[in-house]
Order: structure tokens, then sequence, then C-alpha cells
């Protein structure tokens, strides 16, 4: 227990340190553009009397939330979706190696094809409702997630593969109690990574396809000329965004730690 | 016997740090970090003004014939501008007012309904002429299922693009129109998801997709914003109040060659086609026939009766006014002395009435 606590301490002070740096970093950069003024260029002060301070405060905070939860559900449906279809391919692959071999140079190409250019392809297929955010969310999450899978499947140790083999198990059971077990700080190093990805890929789908959530309402704001809310939508979704990544991350430490104080740690 | 930097806590970094650079270059992206050099009057290349940077409205097509002529035959040379930087438009992030409002531009082709909110909230800027005497907005619809009043818009799938997504709702409030009722779907700047049925409606200009459409031989129906309670000019030049006070000249000259620039469009809608298409919007990819068209229909919105007795860009008080009640109806409360400045383009034609046509 105190060895999970400790490697949870370990991967959180550096985190909280980060969103620290984000605030110093969102200063500095107004800071150093002047330019920017003060009526486009919101401080973190003037995004936390916006949301917290004024008497209109109640129902901004009310919007956010509003488009917040749309946002998490389309990220959320992608994220799911993406991560599972790149467990599913990623085991086929280590399975099937001629598989891998035709399919790998396709998906890394499909990967290469900005996100945006595809939207309107997407949106014709999949329709202009959740569907489409989802899946956009789904395709950030998919590729990187596929491709750090399968090099966690393929470290699995030699030796213990050939010891199923050499009690008579098949590819799948070697699959199943091996390269699996082995590949989980990949599988869990993904998850983390992808958090960002889902959130990225749905508000883009939401700004292109279905017209609502954060991804359209920060860009709505912009021709109404309320650079507050859009200010205050990136700082919630980069927050939301650190602390999901955070919660991934804690549950990647309490699985991990079950399988010793350093394991996943030395890849 | 704490590790240096693990491997993976390194990547974690980079990730976050990528992230908040990603972050604030999208920030940037939005209209942050301008070059001071265009936005100024730096005479540095020996000019009487130096160079200026104008943010159009949308995209380098006909609507900006003006501004090509302008270029083409050195008005604004002949003005004292060095050179004159036409920044394209259209996308949320290349508005007017922020533009002026982080100095990346000097003047932009805006509209009251942009310019309106940004003054309300604190930027002190102004029009200060009108190009467009009526509303170019119009919602066009396939001529099979036309949509030929705001109440038919209702549960149906309109395209907004998110530039005009406030004339549309001032539309909707005009009318006294629920939101909620109608599907608005985020559009860009080509109107194909109307053409193979995607959506039901496409707000645009009149001068421009009903004609473009028509022109690929998708049928089509136009319901103009100006013949449902929205009055409301367009193209308009939008300056800092700074600019009204501290370089009234400069903006006396510039506006003397847009004048000239606009005749000459007025004039020849054939060659404005070829300047959009073939020179300053080659990129487009416009057809020529098809310009030229727009360029017909677009007299109709520059040219009025107003225009012929007090000259080009001029507004009268009564356009003025329908213009204050149109943006209440929207919900923004503006006075028109907050909005409007007339005082400099009546000036020009008081002091060159050989410029009015």
């Amino acid at each position: 227990m105190n060895a999970s606590l400790r490697r949870i301490g370990r991967f959180l002070a550096p985190l909280a340190i980060s969103m620290a740096l984000l605030f110093a970093l969102w200063y500095l950069f107004l800071a150093a553009f002047p330019q920017v003024g003060p009526r486009v260029g919101k401080s973190p002060t003037d995004v936390w009397s916006y949301l917290f301070g004024g008497p209109a405060s109640h129902t901004a905070r009310a919007n956010l939330l509003e488009n917040l939860q749309i946002t998490l559900r389309d990220a959320t449906i992608g994220f799911v979706a993406g991560i599972g279809a790149a467990l599913i391919v990623s085991a086929l692959f280590v399975l099937f190696s001629t598989l891998e071999q035709t399919l790998l140079p396709i998906a890394v190409l499909l990967r290469s094809v900005p996100l945006v250019a595809m939207t309107p392809i997407i949106v014709l297929v999949f329709g202009r409702g959740v569907a489409a955010a989802a899946v956009m969310a789904g395709i950030v999450v998919f590729f990187p997630a596929l491709v750090m899978i399968m090099a966690g499947l393929r470290e699995a140790p030699r030796q213990a593969q050939e010891l199923v083999e050499a009690y008579g198990g098949n590819r799948w059971s070697a699959l199943r109690m091996v390269a699996i077990p082995s590949a989980l700080p990949s599988v869990f190093a993904a998850a983390r990574i992808s958090v960002p990805g889902a959130l990225i890929g749905a508000l883009i789908g939401e700004w292109l396809g279905s017209g609502e959530g954060l991804g359209s309402s920060l860009i709505k704001a912009i021709p109404r000329y309320q650079y507050n809310e859009l200010w205050a939508s990136v700082a919630v979704v980069t927050i939301v965004s650190i602390l999901l990544y955070a919660v991934v991350g804690v549950l990647e430490n309490l699985v991990l730690a079950r399988f010793g104080p350093d394991a996943g740690r030395s890849s | 016997m704490t590790p240096a930097l693990h491997r993976r806590e390194f990547i974690r970094y980079a990730a976050l740090a990528g992230f908040a650079v990603g972050g604030t270059g999208l920030f940037a992206a939005c209209g942050g970090s301008g070059s001071a050099g265009s936005s100024g009057g730096s005479s540095a290349d020996g000019s009487k003004f130096g160079s200026v940077a104008v943010q159009l409205s949308w995209i380098k097509n006909i609507e900006f014939a003006g501004e090509f002529f302008a270029l083409e035959k050195g008005y604004y040379k002949e003005a004292g501008f060095g050179s004159v930087d036409l920044v394209a438009g259209g996308a949320a992030g290349t508005g007017v007012e922020a533009g002026l409002d982080t100095g990346k531009i000097w003047i932009g082709m805006s509209a009251p309904q942009l310019t309106a909110p940004a003054v309300l909230n604190g930027l002190p800027a102004k029009i200060v002429g009108a190009t467009y005497q009526k509303n170019p907005f119009c919602i066009v619809s396939s001529a099979a299922k036309p949509i030929n009043t705001p109440q038919e818009m209702a549960g149906r799938k309109i395209g907004v693009q998110d530039s005009n997504q406030l004339v549309f709702g001032a539309l909707l409030d005009a009318n006294d129109i629920d939101p909620k009722s109608i599907t608005v779907v985020p559009a860009q700047f080509d109107p194909s998801p109307l053409a193979n049925g995607e959506v039901d409606g496409w707000v645009s200009y009149v001068t421009n997709e009903p004609i473009t459409l028509a022109s690929k031989g998708f049928t089509n129906h136009a319901m103009l914003f100006a013949d449902f309670n929205l009055p409301l000019v367009a193209e308009t030049f939008t300056v800092k109040q700074d600019t009204i006070d501290n370089e009234r000249d400069k903006l006396k000259a510039f506006l003397i060659a847009e004048i000239k620039g606009w005749q000459d469009a007025v004039a020849n809608p054939a060659e404005s086609a070829l300047l959009a298409a073939e020179v300053y919007g080659k990129d487009q990819h416009l057809d020529v026939a098809e310009q030229t068209e727009e360029a017909k229909a677009q007299i109709g919105l520059v040219v009025s009766a107003d225009t012929k007795a007090n000259g080009l860009f001029t507004m009268t008080q009564h356009l003025v006014d329908e213009n204050i009640s149109a943006l209440k109806a929207a919900k923004l409360d503006i006075a028109a002395g907050d909005l409007f400045d007339l005082s400099i383009i009546n000036e020009i034609y008081t002091e060159r009435p050989d410029l009015k046509i």
C-alpha cells in the first residue's frame, strides 16, 4: 500500500508543478505580447472573475458546464472506442504478423492525413451528431495507441512465451498469459497520452461537424467578441484534460504497483 | 536515492509542454501576435503614409473588386500609401475587430453586427463608411424545397459560417423565431453541403453562392435578410477611434482611393471579374463568367439612389437609424454615435464633389 502511495506521489507531484507552470506561461505569454491587449488577451485573473466574480458569472458557469458535458461525452466515446480498437487491432497484428505487414503501413499513411482535411468525409459518413465528433476523437486516439500497445506486446519476454508453448499453449494463450500483462505499462501510457488527444479530436469534431459543445461555442465566442468566454473555455478544457490525465495516471500506478514496486518504471 | 529524470517522466513533461505551447499557439493564431510593421504608419518605404494592412471580411473574391482596382490602378499609391496588404478573411480567427484591437491591421471590412458587440465590449472603434448599402445576406435553398420566409426554416437544417453566426441570430431575433426550432450546422466556405442535400439552407451573400450554385446546375431560391426586418449595411470600413482622431488625413486619403477603386468596379463588372479570378483571387480558382455575374449583381448593393446623390460609402441618417433599430432587435443596444462616424466620408465629398458619380 505504501509503495503504491509513493508511486502515486511521484506521479502527481511533477504534474502539479506542470499545472503551476502552465499558469506562469499564460501570464508570461500576455506579458511577452502586449499588443494582444486587454480585451482580446485575458489573464487567469480575468477568467476567474468572469467565472466566479461578476453578476453574470452564474450563467457563464452554467453555459460553460453544459458545453463541457457535451465535449466530455464526445471525448469519452472517442477515447473508449479508440483505445478499444487499438487493443483489438494490436493483438491481431501481433498474432498474425502478415496482417501487420500489410495493414500497418496503411495505418501510418492514414495517420499523416490532417484530421481537418478528413472532416468533410467523416461528417458525410457519420452525420453531424455525436458520432462524427466521437469518430474524430477516436481517430486521434487510435493510431498512437496502436503503435504504443504493439510495441508493448512485442516486448513480452521470449522465454516466458516459450515456456507457455512448451506446456502446450498456443499463440493465443501466450498472448493472454504473457504478452498482455507485460504490455500493461504501454497500454496505460497510451491511455494517458490519449486523454488530451481525445479532447482535441472531440473539439475539432464539434467545431467542424456537430456544432455543439465547447469546440463550437469557443469559436462562436470570437465574432461575438466574448474573449472572456473563449479564454475560460480553453482554460477549462486544459485543466480538465490535465485532471483526467492525472486520474488515468493514478489508476495506472495503482494497477502496476500490484506487479511490483518498479513495474513499468524502467521501460 | 532519487533517480535522475526518468525517460518516461521526461516524455510526460515534453507532452505537457507540448500541450501548453500548442494552447498558446492557438491563441496566437486567434489574433494574437501581430506584425507591428504593417499596422502603424511607418513610412520606411519613403511614401507619405507607409504601408497598411486591410482585413477583408471574406476570401479574395469579387466582393473586394474596388480594392483590387485601387491596387491595380495605383490609387492607393497615388494617395500616399507605400503598399496596401489585403488580408483574406472569413474564418472566426480573422475578425476585423480583433485585428484592430491587437494592432494587426489598420482598417477592415466589417459589418454593424460585428462591430457593435466589440464596441459594447470596450473596443474604441467606429464604422466610417459602408460599401454595401443593402444587406447582402440571404438564405439560399434548393428551388425544389425553397425557404421563402424565416418561419419556414423551422425544423430544417441551415448551414451557418462561424463569422455569420451573429447576423443569422439577428435574423431570428428580428423575426421572433426560436433558435431551438432550427438545426444550425457549422459551415465553411464551400456550399456543397447544400448541393448534396446535407442541409436545407445556407447563409450566403446573394451576390455569391446563389450564382455559383446556379452555374453548377443547382437551381436555387434566395431569401434576402433585407426583406425580413434586417436592413443592415455590410462591407463597412471599420477603424479604431485613434485613427479617426489622429490620422484623419491618412484615413481620408485611403477612402478616396477606395472611392476611385469602387467607381471603376461599378463601371467595369467584367474587368472586376478578371481581377478577382485571375490576379488577386487566383488561388481561389474562381470562374470569370460567374464572377462577372456576381459583379453585376453587386452593383445593386453598392449603388443606390442615395449614393448617386451623396457619393459611394455614404449613409443617410435614415439608413443609420434603420441599422440601429435592426441591431436593437438583435439585442445589440448601441447608440448611433457610438457605432458610426460618417463625418469623414461626408467631409471628403464636401471637399471633392467631383468624386460623386
